[in-house]
Formats: structure tokens, sequence, C-alpha cells
């Protein structure tokens, strides 16, 4: 693929964000406090739409803005709010030093060998994304839709079935009796 | 009207989109179950708390009726369907699946019914979520790209994780949800970052696919190696084999005993089968990554899960371990997937053959087990003894299913257990014979822990023992039937089941 035009505004950009997103990821594990980390989150999924934006495939930005920002996001923030969890700085958010040796070094490793090996499989390689070029606003959008209910019509049906089994078993968790 | 906004829609849709075709027949089975899934929430919506029988019963007939259903797509030659280019397969594989999922979640109602209705449980939802669960095991028998299998993974699991948890005010009980959810989540995550690895690899979630595009090459890449590991251990932690095994105990322990049931066999069976469709559909040409993972975790699974269970002191424990061990024996198979010059059906045909007889073996000890609590309200071996004395039918069944379970003719379970033998004697590799060999090993310390339980209900001193008969309700008493014929069936007419399981095959169909 030599003949691939090279994005240089994508590459800034890819840049930028994943560099803050690799920020904010730290401060989630690092933040002593419990609303900090779930703010910072929100900065590390808004990354990952953008990097979708990037990579022009509107529809799946929206939805990750849509259901791990606009959804999940806000219901850690509820969670904490309702339970009654410190609001502030909590000691206890930490483990202790050995735990997090180890689990520095657990990550670390999985780092060491995913890098190793994408950059193994990929590094000699550019890729052009299919079509990227000539492609409009919203063509994705449509090819997903009639995706979804051709090729994927299946999972589509059966997902409904697990959020009404979902939407059950929560009630009558969560419900006092 | 219509005519009216004919344009209007075709205006707002100009590629004129067309519904992919769809065999109604051969899906029938899915569409009854998730009719009475619907059927029994409204029942449930109009009927009083105390009065909730009618649900068990509706519940019960779904799934019969469902299970109907899949007899008449075979008899109405609609078993060799592929919808959906080759994502959505029914096949005889996926029917004799379909047919053990819907027959233990049969069997796992019946179990359920006085056990549910007798304590204060939240009854119509109960029922709610194990058909949902079967639904989910339904799907997953025929699923045969990523996406597909993901949703019908999440489908079956998430029900089970709040299962698990049913017994809300016990602390034990919100431990087994717990560690299952927390656990399975994780394993999920994993099992999904190693599907987008594979898709990316590939570019293509259908698995016939991705086996064509991995084929190639005759040392794979390092990523592949990864992804091929992180997708095989998110379902490693279904079948609870070792090193991802620690939720089962606990989870077993802790849920309700018919909840347990379920995960021990419908939960285990449906992570064999999307385990067999990855391995002998999608990975079949990289038998170099899946035959060392699968060894190395089929010896680690039988052999820790049989030595802890011999130090086990509560039955349900007891059987937690020992179907981990049981899990590991069926892994055997898998390990010679792929090798040159053997058919790889006959792997498939020995793990299917395995699993209808596991199914009726373990969810019958469960019935008897449940049976017996209702007296002695509680699970420990020591206070199973003198049950040959007071309940001389219940020991019987019991004895009947161990012996099946350790192995011993005349039950069914020597022939599961020589079916796997066989497999791994075809193979004809190394690591197939020495697998062989584990399993003799393993199956001479399951016989001990499985004979002990045998030994205290007939030889145990009962002193203080209250000797009157436990009542059996009559549920129960249908569950044991069905779970005892089969099991002895099996045993002496062993070609009932090879009968079904030849037809099984995964490769070379499909497209």
């Amino acid at each position: 693929m030599t003949n691939a035009p090279t994005y240089l505004p994508e590459y800034i950009m890819f840049g930028l964000i994943a560099s803050s997103m690799v920020v904010a990821a730290v401060r989630v594990v690092t933040t002593k406090n419990v609303v900090h980390a779930a703010l910072w989150l929100v900065l590390v999924l808004g990354g990952v739409a953008g990097l979708f934006i990037l990579l022009a495939s509107e529809f799946t930005a929206i939805t990750q803005v849509l259901v791990y920002i606009g959804a999940i996001v806000v219901l850690f923030l509820f969670g904490i709010m309702l339970t009654r969890a410190p609001l502030g700085k909590s000691a206890d958010l930490d483990n202790n030093v050995a735990q997090r040796i180890v689990g520095a070094l657990v990550g670390l490793s999985l780092l060491g060998v995913m890098v190793y090996g994408l950059v193994n499989r990929w590094s000699d390689q550019k890729i052009e994304l299919v079509g990227s070029s000539t492609r409009q606003l919203g063509q994705t959008t449509e090819q997903i839709s009639d995706s979804i209910f051709s090729t994927y019509l299946v999972p589509f049906e059966v997902v409904s079935v697990l959020l009404l089994a979902a939407l059950i078993g929560a009630i009558v968790l969560a419900r006092r009796d | 009207m219509l005519a009216a906004v004919a344009p209007i829609l075709a205006q707002i849709a100009p590629g004129g989109f067309q519904g992919p075709p769809v065999n109604w027949v051969a899906f029938s089975p899915e569409v009854v179950l998730t009719a009475t899934l619907v059927v029994v929430v409204l029942v449930d919506v109009f009927t009083e708390r105390y009065d909730k029988g009618a649900i068990n019963t509706l519940a019960g007939i779904g799934v019969l009726l469902s299970l109907l259903f899949v007899g008449v797509v075979v008899v109405t030659a609609n078993n060799s369907e592929s919808m959906f280019g080759g994502a959505y397969v029914v096949d005889n594989f996926a029917l004799i699946m379909k047919a053990l999922f819907l027959l233990s979640g049969y069997v796992v109602i019946l179990i359920s019914t006085n056990y549910i209705g007798e304590g204060d449980y939240w009854e119509g939802e109960y029922y709610q979520l194990i058909l949902a669960s079967v639904l989910g095991m339904l799907v997953m028998a025929s699923a045969r790209d990523l996406i597909s299998i993901f949703i019908a993974l999440e489908l079956l699991s998430i029900p089970a994780y709040m299962l698990a948890a049913w017994r809300k005010r016990d602390l034990k009980s919100d431990e087994a949800g717990m560690k299952y959810y927390l656990m399975g989540v994780f394993a999920t995550a994993v099992m999904l970052y190693g599907m987008s690895l594979l898709y990316g690899l590939t570019g293509d979630t259908l698995l016939t696919k991705i086996n064509a595009a991995i084929s190639t090459g005759t040392k794979p890449p390092a990523i592949l190696i990864l992804a091929v590991i992180f997708v095989l251990v998110g379902f490693g932690f279904k079948v609870s084999a070792v090193p991802f095994h620690t939720w089962a105990p606990d989870t077993y322990e802790g849920a309700p005993t018919p909840v347990t049931a379920f995960l021990a066999v419908a939960s285990k069976a449906a992570g064999f089968v999307a385990l067999m469709n990855l391995v002998f559909i999608g990975f079949l040409g990289r038998a170099d990554i899946v035959q060392p993972l699968m060894w190395a975790l089929s010896a680690l699974t039988m052999t820790v899960g049989n030595l802890i269970a011999l130090r086990q002191t509560n039955v349900v424990r007891m059987f937690a371990y020992s179907g981990v061990a049981q899990a590991g024996y069926m892994l055997a198979p898998l390990a010679v997937a792929g090798s040159s010059g053997t058919d790889p059906n006959v792997a498939v045909r020995s793990i299917v053959t395995y699993l209808l007889i596991y199914a009726a073996m373990n969810l019958g000890a469960f019935a008897v087990v449940i049976a017996l609590a209702r007296k002695t309200r509680s699970a420990e071996i020591t206070s199973m003894s003198g049950a040959f004395h007071y309940a001389p039918g219940l020991a019987w069944c019991l004895t009947i299913f161990l012996t099946s379970l350790a192995g011993i003719p005349p039950f069914g379970g020597w022939f599961a257990k020589f079916s796997i033998f066989q497999a791994l004697f075809t193979a004809a590799t190394p690591a197939g014979y020495t697998l062989a060999v584990l399993l003799v090993v393993n199956s001479v310390i399951a016989a001990f822990y499985y004979m002990r339980v045998v030994r205290v209900m007939a030889f145990e001193p009962a002193d203080d023992v209250d000797m009157t008969p436990v009542k059996v309700p009559s549920s129960l008493l249908v569950a044991m039937g069905i779970t005892v014929v089969v099991t002895v069936l099996t045993g002496v007419v062993p070609a009932i089941v090879s009968q079904f399981a030849s037809s099984a095959s995964l490769v070379g169909f499909g497209g």
C-alpha cells in the first residue's frame, strides 16, 4: 500500500487525543476521589469517540458518547451519590503497596506483550481506510443500519430479550422486600 | 393511504432495503421459547404474589413445546439451513445441542418447582430468567459468527449471574452472585478484546472466513496467538477450566441448588458448544496454537479439580469440583482437534456424547441432593448418613448417578468416557496418549470420592437420625425418573446416544 496518502492533520489529532487519553486513564486509577475518577473516565471515553470520528465512522462515535458518557458514567455518579459513599478524598481507595506493585507489574507486562504483538504484525504496513477519501457523511451510518437489519438481525433481536431479562432481574435484586 | 406514504418512504430509503430471507421453520424453537417468555411475563403481571403456580407449569409447557419444534425442524427436513450468510446455522449438531439445552432446562424447572415455590423467593421472575438463559443457549448452538456468539453468551450469562444471587437475604448467595458476575465480566472483557483482534486480523466475523484467513502460513504471528488465547480463555471461564475455575465452588455453594444444577449442566454445555464452534470451525487450521493450550487446560482442569474434590465435606462443593474435573475430560478431545489425517468429527461426537450423558447424570444427582435436603436441611456429606434406611429409593438413585459419574459400567458414564478415549486414540498423537493416561488416573481418584458418599449413605451409623421417610414431590420424582432412565439406557444401550451423536458434524458443513 505504498500509494496510500499521508493524513498529516489526522496524525496530529490522533497524537493529541491519544496522549490526553493516556494521561486521563492514569488519573482514573491514581486519583483518591471516586467522583474525580468517574470524571476522568469521561475524558478517556470522549477520546475514544474522537478517534472514531478521525476514522470517519460518525455513528460509532455518537453511540460511544451516548452510551458510555451519557449512560454509564452518569450511572456511576448516581450510584456514588445514592449509596452514600464518601464524596471527598478517601484513603481506603488504594490497595496496599505490595498489591500496587503486583498490579503495576501485571499491567506493564500485558502492555509489553500487546505492544510487541501489534508492532510485530502491523509495523511495516500502511493501512488505508476503505474509501475514506471519497466517503460522504452518513454513509457508514447507512451501512451499519443495513447490516443490523440483514446480516446481524438475530443478534439485534436477541439483544432485546437480553434487555428484558436484565431489567427483570435488576428490579428483583434491587427492590426491597 | 399507503400509496401516499410510499413516495416519502422511497425518499427516506433510496437504496430500497431488502430484508434477509428467513426460514421460519428452522427458527421455530427460538420463536416458541421467546413467545413463552413473553406470555410468562404477562401472566406474572396479572397474578397475585402468592399465586404463581401457573407460571411454573406454563414455563415447563413452553420449553417442551419448543423441544417439540426441534423435532418438527428435523421432520420437515429443515436441518441443513444456513442463514444470514452463514452466521446462523441450523444443522444436526445445533439441533442436538438445542434438544439437550431444552431438556435440561425442563428438568431444572421441575427441580425448581418446590424449592422456589416453598422458599421465600421471587417466583415468576425466576422462571423468566431461566427461560431467557435457555434462549441464549439455543442461539449459541446455531451461532457461527463472533457477534452472534458474543450476544448469545451474554444472554445466557446475565440471567445466570442474577439467579445465583436469588436468595437475596443470604450473604452466601450474594457472594455467589457477586463473584460469578465480577469474574464473568472480566473474562468477557478479555474475550471481547481477543475477538476484536481476530476481526482486525481477518476483517470478518464469520468463523469459516476467519479460519480461511488464519490458516495460511507455517508460523502464526504473535498477535494471532494472543487473540486465540484471549477468546478461548473467555470460554474457559464459562466451563470452569482451571485456572479460571475459582468462582465455581463459592458460586455453586451459595446459589439456590436448582440454579447450581443449571449452571453445572446447561451453562457449562453452552460454553462447550461455543468452544467447539470456535475450535472446530474458527481455528481448525491453527492446531499449533489450539492444541498445546487445550492440552494444558485439560490436564490441569481434570487433575486439580479431582484433587480438591477429594477434600470436600459439602456435597454441593464436591459436585462443583467434580464438575471442574468433568470439564477437564471434555476438554481433552479439543487438544487433538485438527490433527492431520484424522476426522475432526470424531472429537466433536465424543464431546457431544459426553455432554448428553453428563447432563443426565449430573442433573439427576442434584435432584436427589435437593430431595434429601428437604429432610436434612443440610448439604454436608455427613448429613446423608443412614439415607439407605429412611429413603432407599433416593439413595439408590444417587448411587446410580455417582457410579455413572465415576464411569463404572453399566451406567451411562462409562460410555461417555469411552468415547473420549476413542477420540484421543484415533488422533494417535503424544498429546492424545498422555491425556488418555491422565484421564485413567483421574477416574480412579474420582471414583474414590464418589463412592465415599455412597459409603456414608449405606454404612455410617445413623444413630440419632430421624427415620421418617422423605416425602418427594411429584415434580422432583419426574425429574429423577427422566434422568435415571437416560443414565441407565445410555449405559446399557449406548447405540441410542451414539446414533444421535454420529449425525453431529461441525466440520465440512456451513460453507
